[in-house]
């Protein structure tokens, strides 16, 4: 590494820029004692045997190296490979007992939050199945705790933290914008309606705040593919309609948990069956996977649907046809929040065959699949880092590239984005879509009649 | 003839032993080699059927004599079943018309761990003598 | 000296493995205890079913797709484990022992077998060593502690080689053998070698959450 210097006990510290102005005035703030109390509390008693055996276990082998997009797209350098990134974190901290230093924690947050997706492609890797993910999640946890998170990401935490939505989206925006989705769709299907507050729906569908606050076509879509499909169902009015949780990749699992919470009972007090939710992947990891957890659930307490497995289901069992499949070649990102997340990997490919005519494999693909660089809250930490996530994830776009494909589909919102940005910078001149959008623009725009 | 007496014994064999055992630190190689001309005398292990150490070196006279052993019997026992008979000695026979290579329903010591139990237990007893395998099964 | 050989060969192999089967079962029950009072909620992820599957998967020699991209060395790690095993427990001086012991004994390893074996577990301990000076992600893991451990499980074959073939000072090579292979013994569960037992537990917590949440495989 050009930049590394050595400190007195000469473990390595990357002398870090000074990036980002939420973790420089947090920085600015601490002090030592706080520095050491906070990490001993996190890492003693906000922790059980699952962490000991990871740190007590792991044989310093490396091969959990492979696995990860930020070595490989790094040259191999090895401060990227998840073992490392624990060393330069977890273990330094334990070493230390907490007395770690500023410069270490500049360090230590820029690593846990921006250089590593948190995808768990690494616990594949490792033969003793040590969660990396989990580990690195600690180190935010403790930088949360330390008031040293990223602006950006913090601020959407924020929004979560009064509005209950990650964008600032104020009530009345939210019903006027599906009012005018509704409004415009029915240019197309003279009765549709987007229903609110429904209750006993067969569906409440959710999504993330990015639609309505920049993306309300995909509202559109998916009102027109409910409307075709003849499903029976709803949108909440009132807040809990956001089913994204940036919380839960800052650490912060307090609200994290309230906002699971909302999300549930806003579903309960609608009484609808289950719940389907937009192409998203973090959200869907949120309330089927981690959410539900932190409020005591099991599993999650109602059915959670994603997209592609709805779409599936309206395609097999013959709602949505198909009039005429998709002409140009497309390629498939398997977004790991519903591959390595959920299993969904095979389904999406009976979906992409059914709506499109010629489908690329980009390899590894399914559950080994790699991360788009955006996940796990990297892309939320916003335009400071947005130069290192394209070099961080060289390997998507070479993957990419392999592909020759001119269509790139990405059934998940951060992936869409981390995607664009990817096939932007590397000049890849590719077009990246939801499965919506290619559903929408193949569907036979009739409406679904049990027994036609 | 005994058993342990059916091969050669070189009379020189005590000094030359001392200088080989330096030999053997100075020169590993050269001793090794050094060794493998050297016949030292050593019990018959033909009745075992694939040896996996060479025979051990066994000096009867010697050893009795600097063990201070008059009585044969004390190594050359006689078991009827599990007593011992005092006073009855076997150096007549072989180890091996009794002790079987495998524990039988006659006698339930092995012939190896016969030797080594007669050899070792004592050498451990008395704290004196080899007990490790390679002090007995020098390398031929 | 015999008396000394006496007690390393004989109460001293007691302790050493009581120390090592207690520690480990020690370290079991402290985990589980620590689990029942901490994170007793991982009980609702785990499944003996995904549990056995993934563990059952790893074990497989180039199943998992991490053995697959790097060949040589779990080649070279899968034969060390379980030269680490045969060898020890094979060997017809141990054999010799324990039978004399118990009147108990099992089929053994030829001699001059067992002395290739031994040189081949050297030869991957060599091969994990060079590794971790010349792989750089692996030497940026790597710290005097890693070598020490590397060393320890190095040192009984070592000396029982060498012990083996009676090169150079017989008797003091033997009691090295016997207490490098005792103080081997002992650190199993106090060291990071208890991924002996640790691993089957972490790879069954992650075999469940991939398999019984995610639906999807962990290997
Ligand atoms: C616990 C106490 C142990 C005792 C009492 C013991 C005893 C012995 C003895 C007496 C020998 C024969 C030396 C000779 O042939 O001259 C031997 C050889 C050997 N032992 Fe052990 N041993 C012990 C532990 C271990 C352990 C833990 C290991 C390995 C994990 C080990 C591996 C070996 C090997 C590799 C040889 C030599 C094999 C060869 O090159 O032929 N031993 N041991
Ligand atoms: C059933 C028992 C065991 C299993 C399943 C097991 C498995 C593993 C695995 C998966 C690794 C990681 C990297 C690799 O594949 O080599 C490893 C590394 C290692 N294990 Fe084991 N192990 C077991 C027992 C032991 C024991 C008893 C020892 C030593 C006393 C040991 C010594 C080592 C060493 C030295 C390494 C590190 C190699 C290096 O430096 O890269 N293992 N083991
Ligand atoms: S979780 Fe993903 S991004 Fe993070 S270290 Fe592991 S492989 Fe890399
Ligand atoms: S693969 Fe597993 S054991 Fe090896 S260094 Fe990575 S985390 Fe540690
Ligand atoms: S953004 Fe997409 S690819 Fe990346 S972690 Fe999320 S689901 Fe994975």
């Amino acid at each position: 590494m050009p930049n590394e210097i050595k400190t007195k006990d000469d473990s390595p510290v990357v002398k870090e820029r000074k990036t980002d102005e939420a973790v420089e005035a947090g920085l600015a703030r601490l002090t030592p004692e706080r520095i050491k109390n906070t990490i001993n509390q996190v890492l003693q008693k906000e922790t059980g045997p699952r962490f000991k055996a990871y740190v007590e276990t792991c044989m310093h082998c490396g091969l959990c190296a492979e696995a990860c997009l930020y070595f490989l797209s790094n040259d191999r350098d090895p401060a990227f490979s998840p073992a490392g990134k624990v060393k330069q974190t977890i273990w330094e901290m334990l070493e230390k007992k907490g007395e770690v230093s500023i410069d270490f924690l500049r360090r230590a947050v820029h690593i846990a939050q921006t250089q590593c997706n948190v995808c768990k492609r690494c616990s594949m890797y490792c033969p003793f199945g040590i969660d990396i993910a989990y580990l690195m999640l600690l180190v935010r946890r403790i930088c949360h705790k330390l008031e040293i998170t990223p602006l950006y990401i913090q601020d959407t935490v924020n929004s979560h933290s009064a509005t209950m939505n990650q964008m600032w989206v104020k009530e009345d925006e939210w019903i006027d914008t599906l009012q005018w989705q509704e409004e415009d769709a029915r240019e197309e299907f003279e009765n549709l309606r987007i229903p609110l507050d429904k209750e006993g729906a067969d569906v409440m569908y959710s999504v993330i705040a990015p639609e309505p606050k920049f993306q309300a076509g995909l509202l559109y879509q998916a009102a027109t593919i409910m409307h075709a499909a003849g499903i029976n169902w709803t949108m909440p009015s009132s807040p809990g309609w956001d089913n994204s949780n940036m919380a839960m990749f800052t650490g912060d699992n307090e609200i994290s948990g309230r906002i699971a919470r909302t999300f549930y009972e806003t579903a309960a007090r609608l009484k609808v069956k289950r719940i389907v939710m937009g192409e998203c992947g973090h959200a869907f990891r949120s309330t089927y996977d981690v959410g539900n957890r932190w409020i005591g659930w099991a599993m999650p307490p109602f059915e959670v649907v994603h997209a592609l497995e709805f779409y599936h289901e309206l395609l097999t069992s013959g709602r949505i046809k198909i009039a005429q499949k998709f002409k140009k070649t497309v390629t498939l990102h398997d977004p790991c929040n519903v591959s390595r997340g959920r299993g969904l990997h095979d389904m999406a490919r009976e979906v992409t065959n059914m709506l499109c005519e010629s489908f690329i494999e980009m390899t590894p693909n399914r559950e080994h699949n790699f991360c788009c660089g955006a996940g796990g809250g990297v892309i939320n930490c916003g335009p400071p880092y947005k130069g290192e996530r394209m070099v961080n994830n060289r390997v998507k776009a070479e993957q990419l590239k392999a592909t020759g494909a001119e269509v790139l589909i990405a059934p998940c919102h951060n992936c869409h984005s981390g995607l664009e940005d990817i096939v932007h910078h590397y000049d890849l001149n590719m077009e990246v879509k939801f499965l919506g959008d290619i559903i929408y623009e193949t569907m036979e725009k009739k409406i679904y009649k049990p027994g036609e | 003839m005994k058993p342990w007496k059916r091969k050669s014994i070189n009379r020189e064999s005590k000094m030359k032993q001392k200088v080989i055992f330096m030999g053997f630190i100075l020169f590993i190689f050269t001793a090794v080699y050094a060794f493998s001309n050297t016949e030292l005398e050593r019990l018959d292990n033909s009745v075992f059927e694939k040896p996996q150490r060479p025979s051990a070196v066994f000096e009867h006279d010697d050893h009795n004599e600097m063990a201070e052993i008059d009585d044969c019997a004390v190594c050359h026992h006689v078991y009827e079943g599990k007593e011992l008979v005092e006073d009855e000695s076997s150096e007549d026979s072989l180890c091996s018309d009794c002790h079987s290579l495998k524990p039988d329903q006659e006698n339930s010591i092995s012939l190896s761990v016969a030797y080594h139990k007669q050899c070792r237990d004592c050498h451990f007893e008395e704290n004196k003598g080899p007990v490790l395998c390679g002090e007995c099964h020098i390398k031929e | 000296m015999n008396a000394f050989i006496d007690f390393i060969m004989g109460p001293m192999v007691w302790i050493a493995f009581l120390i090592f089967i207690l520690g480990l079962i020690l370290k079991i029950v402290l985990i589980i205890k620590d689990v029942n009072a901490r994170e007793s909620y991982i009980y609702s992820y785990m499944t003996l079913k995904h549990s056995l599957r993934s563990i059952f998967a790893w074990l497989i020699p180039f199943f998992p797709q991490s053995t697959r991209q790097s060949p040589v060395f779990y080649s070279i790690s899968y034969i060390f484990h379980l030269l680490l095993f045969i060898v020890p427990i094979f060997l017809t001086s141990h054999i010799v022992l324990v039978n004399e012991a118990f009147q108990v004994s099992w089929i053994a390893l030829d001699d001059g077998l067992a002395d290739i074996l031994t040189v081949m577990v050297v030869l991957a301990l060599v091969f994990f060593t060079i590794r971790r000076v010349m792989v750089p992600e692996v030497k940026y893991l790597t710290s005097t502690k890693d070598y020490i451990l590397i060393l320890i499980v190095a040192l009984p074959f070592i000396t029982g080689f060498l012990a083996y073939h009676q090169f150079f000072l017989y008797r003091p090579m033997v009691i090295a053998h016997v207490i490098s292979g005792e103080i081997m013994l002992i650190l199993i569960p106090f060291s990071r070698f208890s991924h002996m037992i640790v691993a089957p537990l972490t790879r069954a917590y992650m075999g469940s959450e991939f398999g019984n949440v995610r639906h999807a495989k962990d290997w």
